[in-house]
């Protein structure tokens, strides 16, 4: 970790030092769970659920609290105390009443959640006002806030829109309050038929595997059809993934990743790249393929390796990318084409190939990069590609929904790698900064998040942009 | 040998020596000893030619090192026949259960026509091992013809007392979470919301009801007494409290945890005793003139999470044993559940009344049953009697078989719980 200011806070005569002068809080090591994916990834923590009234994903947050391991503590309501009792009766996972809104003594919620998928008005803000209120200030360190809300664009009334959407901005905020204690706070849209597809969400956002997604919306709908078996544990057991670029840094944790959860990995780089690419494949016994993805026989090569090896394709991670930053006024035309080449043209001609055989229930995920949403000095050429990206999984997904492939993006703010390496030092030490977190994240956190997309549990996932990126300042 | 019509295992009977608690009247016999006077008082209650017996299955969980199959050493004390082969099992807690249903299996099958089976442990009697970091030390020096009086000497130099002299001490702790069985138990108290109270008056259910049968005689014709080295006769199990009351109860520290609910009153104890069944095939049993007492319609054997409440076994067995004898919960009339704490059962009975559980865990639509802590265990169970380990599968089925003769009900169901998170479950029928 290059974080030197998470190296200082191990150091107990500092970290009081700096409490002493005065100087802001030092950032906080996040709480990272980079082991195989476990039946109860709650851990026993207290979780405090709050709502407006009994919903229609009630019984599901129910479910998903006690099947992770959470213990509830729920907000005065005898209606929701009673499906909690009901759902936690089979788990050994009972529900305590909060008197008045008072937590116990020395009770640090590790998890919050309001569901306010029943919000009619703006008036109703307010409860959700009045909740946060109360339990902000005693969330654990790195804990974790959810508000699951339903998507603005399915609700018919003007009204019940505008205060849904409202409640973006109000994430949106208090991840930037929470984030110096390593917490996160995120919110879940969920269309209407679409509860049954909420509790492998919920789960992830819930469990350590989230740790660098802060302030972002996450839509879920019904748009993919797929009736797969969803697993909690080893969700890949059986797929064969693709991911390009795989030799090194994101890349290659993308690849460690999906192996420890069962897939047979394809680790595809340039030639090159043959010696890192190699340790790797024995590490994780997966397949190599070595080839410029900016070839033009490049798709065909990788649909004859896969059709010789294997049945087909269930996961296609698009993941290589190079930057060539220099301002427009200076950038050569090679440099540009380079860039946009790898970083797009070439994604999507592989792309085409690869649907021909890619199985049903398949996964297509494509790195953006906070740079695409937001843009970066130096970087037209790095975010016209990776804006265009974006555009890519935004017209793909509609059109292979109906085979059970959902497609979508996620987009890293500052991740810890050789390429962030290279940044000048002193635009690294503030770059580092500028997010709610006040830190990098690491490829495993860019490296889990792509792995939970890829899994059965996110079908409910489709089309979407999802940012890794601790909270970034920059771009919404 | 019956080979043409289906064969039928039936339960003739079985007797158990009395349960003592540790280090008692029972420290000078071995679990060999143990299983032997229960062996010798089955064969003594059912007069049977001794070769007529096939085979024997025992079982044991606190097994001596230097002879691990005690079934075997068991015969040979007793004199039988060289011929009759035996081997012994472990399933933890429910091992007699197992050794039980193995030799019913093996009748059905067509392996053998008389059987013995049954349990023994005497805790008393637990090795205390020296660190095996001695043995490694001085197997070398040891096993050497080389070694001289210098070498042994210099091995001596080399002992650390701290690490390679203190031997450990025994504890009932699962390997895999480093918790004491005790501890896990606290927590599905604490997971379950089972409080104090409600585990001592459970508590004192058990003792009261085992108390009136040992006073009635009820336990009589199914205890073989036992005579010790220095020629005194033990007839009775002597954990028994019938004059407990829930204030005493109440008096106890808690045993597992600071500000726990767990005491030494509400948990079962470490006991030394043994039980042995006699099964036969149905015709050769009408053959030597013997009725039969029972059978078993069905058995199930199941594991769970040891690090998501390790005791809740027998809600997933019990359902699934009643399941396969292709009957339901109306059907059965008497209910049998191992006590290892008084807070195990009770978490046990609350989870099978969970709607929840029944279709998560076990795919069924409903919860099998909402039962009333006061409709089980009906002559009191382990908190009371005791629970030399692989000796109490034997007593719940012997006296349940009893049971269903006795009073002319049909069928009993019983749920046992163990160690690594294993179950047992068994459906006993009238014949």
């Amino acid at each position: 970790m290059n974080d030197y200011m998470i190296q200082l806070t191990k150091n107990p005569i500092i970290t009081k030092l700096i409490k002493k002068i005065g100087l802001p809080n030092p950032p906080v090591e996040l709480h990272r769970n980079n082991n195989p994916w476990e039946e109860r990834p709650f851990n026993d923590q207290p979780v405090v659920i709050g709502q407006m009234s009994k919903t229609a994903i009630t019984k599901t947050l129910a479910e998903t609290i006690a099947k992770g391991g959470g213990n509830p503590f729920i907000e005065n309501d005898d209606d929701i105390l009673n499906i909690f009792s009901e759902v936690g009766h089979g788990y050994g996972r009972l529900p305590q009443m909060l008197v008045q809104g008072e937590l116990p003594e020395k009770l640090t919620p590790k998890m919050l959640i309001f569901d306010a998928s029943n919000i009619q008005k703006p008036e109703d803000l307010n409860q959700v006002y009045a909740f946060f209120k109360n339990h902000l200030r005693s969330l654990a360190i790195c804990g974790r806030v959810v508000i699951v809300s339903r998507p603005p664009d399915t609700q018919k009334d003007i009204s019940t829109a505008a205060a849904s959407r409202a409640l973006e901005g109000f994430i949106r905020a208090m991840a930037r309050e929470i984030g110096f204690k390593g917490a996160t706070a995120n919110i879940v849209y969920v269309a209407p038929d679409s509860e049954n597809r909420l509790e492998p969400v919920i789960r992830f956002l819930l469990s350590e595997r989230s740790a660098y997604i802060t302030g972002q919306p996450i839509n879920v709908n019904n748009q993919v059809i797929s009736d797969e078996p969803i697993p909690k544990m080893r969700p890949l057991d059986g797929k064969t993934a693709l991911i390009t670029g795989a030799a090194q840094g994101i890349g290659a944790a993308i690849a460690r990743t999906m192996a420890r959860e069962g897939a047979h990995v394809i680790i595809m780089d340039r030639p090159g790249e043959d010696i890192p690419a190699g340790k790797l494949a024995s590490e994780i016994n997966g397949n190599l393929l070595f080839c410029d993805i900016t070839e033009p026989s490049a798709g065909n090569k990788i649909v004859e390796m896969i059709q010789k090896n294997n049945n087909g394709l269930d996961i296609v991670v698009h993941n290589a990318g190079i930057t060539r930053d220099k301002l427009l006024i200076n950038m050569k035309p090679d440099i540009w084409d380079q860039v946009l080449h790898v970083n797009f043209r070439a994604i999507l001609n592989v792309n085409e190939k690869l649907l021909s055989i890619m199985r049903s229930n398949g996964r297509i995920v494509c790195l953006s990069s906070v740079s695409g949403i937001a843009g970066n000095r130096g970087q037209t050429n790095y975010s016209t590609s990776k804006a265009g990206v974006i555009g890519f999984i935004s017209a793909l997904a509609p059109k292979v929904s109906e085979k059970g492939i959902a497609v979508n993006a996620v987009a890293p703010g500052f991740i810890e790698t050789q390429m962030t390496a290279q940044i000048p030092f002193a635009t690294q030490l503030v770059a580092r900064r500028l997010n709610n977190l006040n830190q990098g994240g690491t490829p495993d956190d860019v490296a889990e998040t792509i792995t939970f997309l890829c899994s059965p549990g996110a079908y409910g996932i489709t089309g979407q942009v999802l940012r890794i990126c601790g909270g970034a300042l920059i771009g919404a | 040998m019956n080979h043409t019509n289906k064969r039928r295992a039936v339960i003739i009977g079985g007797v158990r020596t009395p349960f003592l608690r540790a280090f008692g009247d029972f420290t000078p016999l071995s679990t060999i000893d143990l299983g032997v006077a229960a062996v010798k008082g089955l064969l003594t209650k059912f007069p049977i030619a001794w070769k007529e017996i096939d085979s024997m299955i025992w079982s044991g969980v606190v097994l001596p090192s230097a002879t691990v199959n005690i079934g075997r050493e068991i015969l040979f004390d007793l004199g039988l026949p060289m011929e009759i082969e035996a081997y012994t099992i472990t399933r933890v807690c429910t091992s007699s259960l197992c050794a039980i249903t193995l030799a019913a299996a093996a009748i059905e099958r067509g392996e053998a026509d008389v059987m013995i089976a049954g349990g023994s442990d005497s805790t008393s009697n637990a090795e205390v091992t020296m660190p095996q970091s001695l043995v490694h030390k001085f197997a070398p020096v040891v096993l050497s013809p080389k070694s001289t009086v210098k070498d042994y000497f210099k091995l001596l130099t080399k002992l650390n007392p701290k690490k390679d002299l203190i031997p450990q001490r025994p504890a009932i702790r699962e390997r895999l979470t480093g918790e004491l069985m005790g501890e896990s138990a606290e927590k599905m108290a604490v997971r379950n919301q089972i409080h104090r109270k409600a585990q001592d008056i459970y508590a004192m259910q058990s003792h009261q009801r085992a108390a009136r049968a040992i006073e009635t005689g009820r336990f009589a014709s199914e205890i073989t007494p036992v005579t010790l080295p220095n020629g005194k006769q033990v007839f009775a199990d002597n954990i028994v409290r019938g004059n407990t009351s829930l204030e005493k109860l109440a008096k106890l520290k808690p045993a597992f945890a600071k500000n726990g609910t767990l005491t030494a009153g509400n948990s079962s104890t470490l006991t030394d005793g043994a039980g042995a069944v006699l099964l036969m095939e149905f015709e050769k049993a009408k053959s030597l003139g013997l009725s039969p007492l029972s059978q078993f319609r069905s058995w199930s054997y199941d594991a769970v999470d040891p690090t998501d409440q390790l005791l809740i076994g027998p809600a997933i067995s019990m359902p699934k044993a009643v399941h396969k004898a292709g009957m339901t919960r109306k059907d059965i009339d008497l209910i049998d559940i191992h006590e290892a704490f008084a807070a195990q059962v009770l978490s046990v009975l609350k989870v099978l009344g969970s709607d929840q559980f029944a279709r998560d865990r076990l795919g069924y639509n409903k919860a099998f049953d909402s039962i009333d802590p006061k409709d089980i265990n009906i002559h009191g169970g382990s908190v009371a009697l005791g629970h030399p380990f692989a000796a109490t599968g034997a007593r719940m089925v012997i006296t349940m078989a009893n049971e269903l003769k006795l009073s002319g009900q049909s069928t009993a169901l019983l749920g046992i719980c163990g160690a690594g998170a294993l179950s047992a479950a068994a459906v006993l029928e009238a014949v």
